[in-house]
């Protein structure tokens, strides 16, 4: 049994073990590594000053937020710091440009995007100014109002010196880090346990025998109470070196994801299955969050706004569950609809030891409409005050002039303790969908729900935005 | 001058080098230190205990209100107790510190004080101070003209009420400092402060030291807008309380979450008012009173208070106007500056009653501007100040031809009756802002410019950098008075050593004064370098004292006048200085610059309360999700008058952000409180600044070149919160795409006044578009009838 997490620090081994390991990765930098150009500000993952790149599995280098992962998590990656950007003195091209396009003032914000910057770098060689802003969307800046940062993403010039790929992933390192992931990492630190084992059968043993254990996919909601002052829970099992769980698989009629799909994993895949899903998930967090959160993880932490949660509903989501049966010890197996899948409020209606192994969802099929959307105080990297999902098959208008509809699911988050669907909305929506069938319906979904007030919006707006989302899907539709 | 060099700290904030306040590695022995912050709005504290944080391994010490020599410090009003002494008036406020050696023991330590409370009333509300009489300071007025009679005589009037919340300056960089014990009772404070004087002071207080025993040093802040120029000396204080206690280094690094619940805000603000004008738009009489919540102590909202009320006029001369100022003492967190100060609030207010008067009278709000701005026979504000080098009339010109505002408005007119559930608004602002503190005392400032043997200078003020780059223009000013190259001249960390009696870095003066302080420095070490180097020049080589065998003995030239030949006479600026320690010259200088002319007297409300105005114009068009209430700001054009900058890329960079930040203002920052004022929305996951995406899709800036403004050091202008005001036009913008979408309908909301606060969140607009839905759903559960449904 390994007893220390192996990372590639800038080209440099580390093995780090015990306390060091739960460390927040950002802290680690900071404090252990004296590496303080990551910096911290809101150690939830929503500013993006923390941000460096990992690369994991013969990924390439993408942007995480250091704050809300803890060390042991990034055991088998390579991981870059603004530290490890210069090359013999000479500035790698984000620096150059951030630099000479005057996008750096105030200096807190900037390593955190000249990292962001990086990663695009690594992927795009001329960026438009949208890809940049795509790419840029999980830093926050108070000083420049993002235009020069912007200019200077356009204006990155083609480095001398290898990619962070090349420079960074050489041979050597690589072979330590497959070797070191084949074999399962326990870290014992004082009040906690942190295991990451390799193989599913191993993870639902340790599941059956310690209470209280808790997973982590990705991991970035648990980390953030941690930072607030919260406990970790003492038993900690990581998925991250169980190559069952990376699987993504896109077929004709079903798309399945293992739980360690990161959701930039998902989105990729769901380009041409589900494209609504995917350009929905251009909403969803940041890239850094996307580049470690899963979608299991995200339907696992059962919050009620949890964003791709309604599709799921819409999307015949299904859970694929395991346990080690307690009778026999043998691996169990069951699938769960996401309909049935949430007890209450951020609780998960799984039996004691059950892991999800696997999410799977509906492709989108010819003559189906799939519909999603998200109502934020702003537009991106925001928690929805309500979100929606519409999808219907049609069967052509049968008077010629309004849309007939064969079947609707409607699923709603925000707006219960648990996302839901409406079937009643479900039904009533079947058949012609004329003006005055928006509007019963748009008044039913009004009546049907009784959302909270909370400092998202009050429960009057909730109402009457679920109504209006509906409204403006049905025009759509009508529209064709 | 006009160089667009990077910022001084460009490449070491890029390679992630520039050293901030928590970046400093510990010292041995060095304490981290934690705060108990009070969770009532307001409470009688009946006793605290540390005695179980104490026995926690690692916790070293428990300071509570008996541990601090001086226990009150303001800004202004000593008001305000540094730890809570037996009383606590809002939520965060401080009542122990706790200081240990692990992060761990310290977190336990903190959760270990016991404080046992009794809950009181509190004050929640303007409403309720208002009721209850609960004030900070004294009214303000600046007043001219019979109001009374103007209104009376007016042709037509309107009344109206603004609702303006609070913002939070969302620095990057939490509240920072770090006190290490030096020789004997010393302490040397690093501080991520706007005001390292202020902080000097409240430290020497807390501890019972000199300010001889105090330096407070600020090498840069990552961020301030405001909230580091007062409530960043507390935070030092408690530093230093620790490392008195124990004589070892002491760290206070505030959570973003700690930072947003404890520090204060913009001042929230209401305003009713009333107007009188003619039936052309013509304003004849502005009366307002203007309530602003100060929270729980004075900081330095009475000062706010002063600026919203000589802002209020903004671009435009109102022939009569009464403005009336108080502030409310209630219990939430002490309120401060927030660029622009009370500006902000002024602005709108004025900028409201346009809009309002405009759809009073149907004609387009940028004609009513134009018709009301300050110009020729039209130019002395309420408090009688004359607008001097006015741009104004010009700004609004070029700006309307520029934007194609004619073109657009119809553009968005006939878009608005095709589709109105994107609801597009239109709308053209204008900025008119008081550069100068209008405190006088603090208009001044020093510097100390020290040439060194090699030509190289190192250059220190009272200024502190915090992103805006005053450094850099500092420097830039250096090296041209001097004619040495730029990269010659280092600006050095600000410390209360080598700078003292300093002001604040706030009022958009920190170039304007520090600048011409070192330019005052400079200018009498080039007199005396130039009168050398014309003795020198009439000498041969080897006679200068220098090359001379026995240098101690060689005769010495005498610069007893400074020379009016202000050249150097083609010696290189380095063997000129060397020259000059040979001959006993002194090249190190002193300088200092107080701003001349004021003249504001602030309790009749006379006088010339500002040095100079820096102006500008901005147009925004937004589209109005009219289902959601969703806003997306479409197209920005922007026009300053920033005079003849130091460096335009660094200016533009003030522009370009101060307007986003106000964008974040009026649209997306809500800070929402619960029932017992405890803030709800304390970190970037509730609390939303705006983010890449947000920014105009379509955003240009563009300066007018104005050689006029005699007024400021080199012709230049203030750009650091101006800007900021601007963004206003996008909340007046949304407000007229409200107004666009009623005006289709035929309800009774048509014609009333668009009540739409600040900041305009995407409910609030909905709520502005829709009222009777939300009265529906919110009153008798009855079905929302579509409120544009009337129309399809």
């Amino acid at each position: 049994m390994r007893e220390a997490a192996v990372i590639f620090l800038n080209g440099v081994r580390r093995d780090v073990r015990g306390g060091d390991a739960m460390m927040m990765l950002a802290d680690w930098l900071r404090g252990e590594e004296g590496l303080p150009g990551t910096k911290v500000v809101c150690a939830e993952g929503d500013c993006g000053a923390c941000t460096v790149l990992r690369s994991f599995r013969g990924s390439g280098f993408d942007a995480v937020n250091a704050c809300i992962t803890t060390v042991a998590q990034m055991d088998g990656s390579h991981l870059v710091t603004v530290e490890g950007l210069e090359r013999s003195g000479e500035l790698a091209p984000a620096q150059e440009a951030m630099m000479k396009c005057h996008a750096s003032q105030c200096g807190y914000c900037t390593p955190g995007f000249v990292m962001a910057l990086t990663a695009m770098r690594e992927r795009h060689a001329t960026p438009s100014r949208t890809t940049v802003a795509n790419y840029l969307t999980g830093n926050l800046c108070r000083c420049t109002g993002y235009e020069q940062i912007l200019d200077a993403g356009c204006a990155m010039v083609a480095p001398k010196s290898h990619s962070l790929a090349e420079r960074y992933r050489d041979a050597a390192s690589v072979d330590v880090c497959n070797q070191v992931t084949s074999q399962p990492l326990s870290i014992v630190a004082p009040s906690i346990r942190f295991h990451a084992p390799t193989t599913l059968r191993a993870a639902l043993a340790l599941m059956a025998s310690e209470d209280g254990c808790r997973v982590l996919a990705g991991g970035t909601d648990l980390g953030v109470p941690v930072n607030k002052g919260a406990a970790w829970a003492q038993t900690l099992l990581s998925l991250h070196l169980i190559p069952d769980l990376d699987l993504v698989e896109v077929g004709r009629r079903r798309v399945t994801v293992g739980a360690n799909a990161t959701l930039s994993c998902v989105r990729r895949a769901c380009e041409g299955a589900v494209p609504e899903f995917a350009r929905f998930l251009n909403l969803f967090a940041s890239p850094q969050i996307k580049n470690t959160a899963t979608l299991a993880g995200n339907v696992a932490n059962a919050s009620p706004i949890g964003d791709t949660l309604p599709f799921l509903f819409v999307a015949g989501g299904t859970l694929h569950l395991a346990r080690r049966a307690p009778e026999h010890g043998r691996i169990e197996r069951r699938e769960l609809s996401i309909d049935q899948a949430f007890s209450g409020y951020r609780r998960l209606a799984l039996q004691p030891g059950e892991l999800i192994t696997h999410v799977s969802f509906d492709a989108t099929r010819k003559g189906e409409t799939l519909r999603l959307f998200k109502v934020s105080q702003r537009k991106d990297l925001d928690i929805s005050a309500v979100s929606a999902a519409f999808a219907i098959t049609r069967v052509g208008n049968r008077s010629g002039e309004y849309p007939v509809i064969d079947g609707a699911r409607v699923a709603y988050g925000g707006i219960a303790a648990t996302p839901v669907r409406l079937a009643q909305v479900e039904d009533a929506l079947r058949g012609e969908l004329t003006p005055a069938k928006v509007a019963s319906v748009a008044s039913l979904i009004t009546h049907a729900i009784a959302p909270i007030s909370d400092l998202r919006g009050s429960s009057a707006y909730r109402r009457i935005v679920a109504a209006n989302l509906f409204r403006r899907f049905a025009d759509e539709v009508m529209r064709g | 001058m006009t160089r667009d060099t990077p910022h001084e700290s460009a490449r070491s904030h890029v390679r992630g080098r520039s050293e901030f306040v928590d970046d400093r590695p510990p010292l041995r022995g060095e304490l981290l230190c934690g705060l108990v912050v009070s969770p009532h709005a307001r409470a009688r504290i009946v006793a605290v205990d540390g005695t179980g944080a104490l026995a926690i391994p690692g916790v070293a010490c428990v300071l509570t209100a008996a541990d601090v020599h001086h226990n009150r410090w303001g800004p202004i009003i000593e008001d305000q107790p540094l730890l809570a002494d037996g009383e606590v008036h809002y939520v965060g406020e401080t009542v122990a510190i706790v200081a240990a050696a692990s992060r761990d023991a310290l977190v336990r330590g903190v959760r270990a004080v016991v404080v046992e409370y009794e809950a009181l009333p509190a004050i929640l509300s303007i409403d309720a101070a208002v009721a209850a009489a609960s004030f900070i300071g004294v009214e303000r007025t600046i007043a001219r003209g019979d109001v009374e009679d103007a209104l009376a005589r007016s042709p037509r009037t309107l009344q109206g009420r603004l609702t303006i919340d609070g913002a939070d300056h969302f620095y990057l960089e939490n509240q920072a400092a770090i006190a290490y014990p030096c020789d004997g009772p010393q302490i040397e404070v690093h501080s991520s402060t706007q005001h390292p004087t202020e902080t000097q002071h409240v430290v020497a207080h807390a501890c019972g030291l000199g300010a001889r025993d105090v330096v407070c040093v600020a090498r840069r802040l990552g961020g301030a807008f405001g909230g580091k120029e007062s409530q960043a000396s507390p935070i030092a204080a408690y530093a230093a309380l620790v490392t008195k206690a124990t004589g070892r280094a002491a760290r206070l690094v505030l959570s973003k979450d700690q930072d947003m619940i404890i520090t204060g805000k913009r001042n929230p603000f209401q305003i009713g008012w009333r107007c009188g004008f003619d039936d052309d738009g013509m304003l004849r009489v502005v009366d307002a009173q203007l309530h602003s919540d100060g929270g729980a102590y004075a900081d330095l909202s009475t000062a706010i208070m002063e600026r919203a009320l000589a802002h209020c006029d903004n671009a435009y001369f109102v022939p009569a106007m009464r403005v009336r100022g108080r502030v409310c003492r209630t219990n939430v967190h002490p309120h401060t500056a927030f660029r622009g100060f009370g500006g902000p609030k002024g602005v709108a207010m004025i900028e409201s009653i346009i809009e309002a008067v405009a759809d009073a009278t149907g004609r387009d709000s940028l004609d009513v501007r134009r018709a009301n701005c300050y110009r020729p026979g039209h130019d002395t504000t309420h408090y009688e100040q004359v607008v001097e080098n006015n741009c104004l009339p010009e700004l609004f010109e070029r700006l309307e031809a520029s934007c194609e505002y004619r073109a657009r408005r119809e553009e968005i007119r006939r878009a608005n009756a095709q589709r109105p559930e994107r609801a597009r608004g239109l709308s053209l602002t204008a900025v008119k802002f008081g550069i100068s503190f209008t405190t006088r005392f603090m208009n001044q400032a020093n510097a100390l410019v020290n040439v060194h043997a090699d030509g190289s200078v190192q250059v220190s003020t009272g200024a502190v950098e915090m992103g805006q780059g005053v450094n850099t223009r500092i420097a830039a000013l250096v090296a041209e008075e001097l004619s040495i190259p730029q990269e010659s001249v280092r600006v050095m960390p600000t410390s209360t050593e080598k700078n003292a009696n300093t002001a604040p870095t706030a009022a958009s003066v920190g170039t304007d004064v520090n600048g011409a302080a070192a330019l005052d420095a400079a200018r009498r070490i080039r007199a005396r370098m130039s009168a050398l180097a014309v003795r020198l020049n009439d000498l041969p080589r080897e006679q200068w004292p220098s090359k001379c065998a026995g240098v101690g003995s060689a005769p010495e030239i005498e610069v007893a006048a400074p020379s009016a030949d202000l050249s150097y006479c083609g010696i290189p600026f380095a063997k000129l200085a060397f020259e000059c320690i040979r001959n006993r010259v002194s090249i190190c200088e002193y300088g200092h610059f107080r701003t001349p002319g004021l003249s504001f007297n602030k309790l009749t409300g006379r006088g010339r309360a500002f040095r100079y105005f820096t102006q500008g114009v901005a147009c925004s068009e937004v589209e109005v999700d009219t289902l959601t209430g969703e806003v997306k700001v479409r197209r920005v054009d922007l026009l300053m008058d920033i005079g003849q900058p130091i460096n335009r890329a660094l200016d533009l960079g003030q522009i370009y952000g101060g307007f986003v930040q106000g964008m974040g203002w009026v649209t997306t920052e809500h800070l929402v409180y619960d029932s017992g004022a405890k803030l709800l929305s304390h970190s970037p996951s509730t609390y939303k600044i705006p983010n890449i995406q947000d920014t105009p899709r379509r955003f240009r800036v563009d300066t007018i070149d104005n050689n006029g403004n005699t007024a400021n050091l080199r012709g230049t202008k203030a750009t650091g919160e101006p800007p900021l005001l601007l963004a206003i036009s996008v909340w007046t913008a949304i407000r007229d795409a409200v107004q666009s979408v009623r005006s289709l309908g035929d309800g009774d909301g048509a014609s009333a006044i668009v009540d739409l606060p600040i900041p305009a969140t995407a409910e609030r607009v909905l709520r502005a578009l829709s009222p009777d839905a939300f009265w529906g759903v919110e009153h008798s559960g009855e079905v929302p009838s579509r409120h544009l449904g009337k129309k399809r």
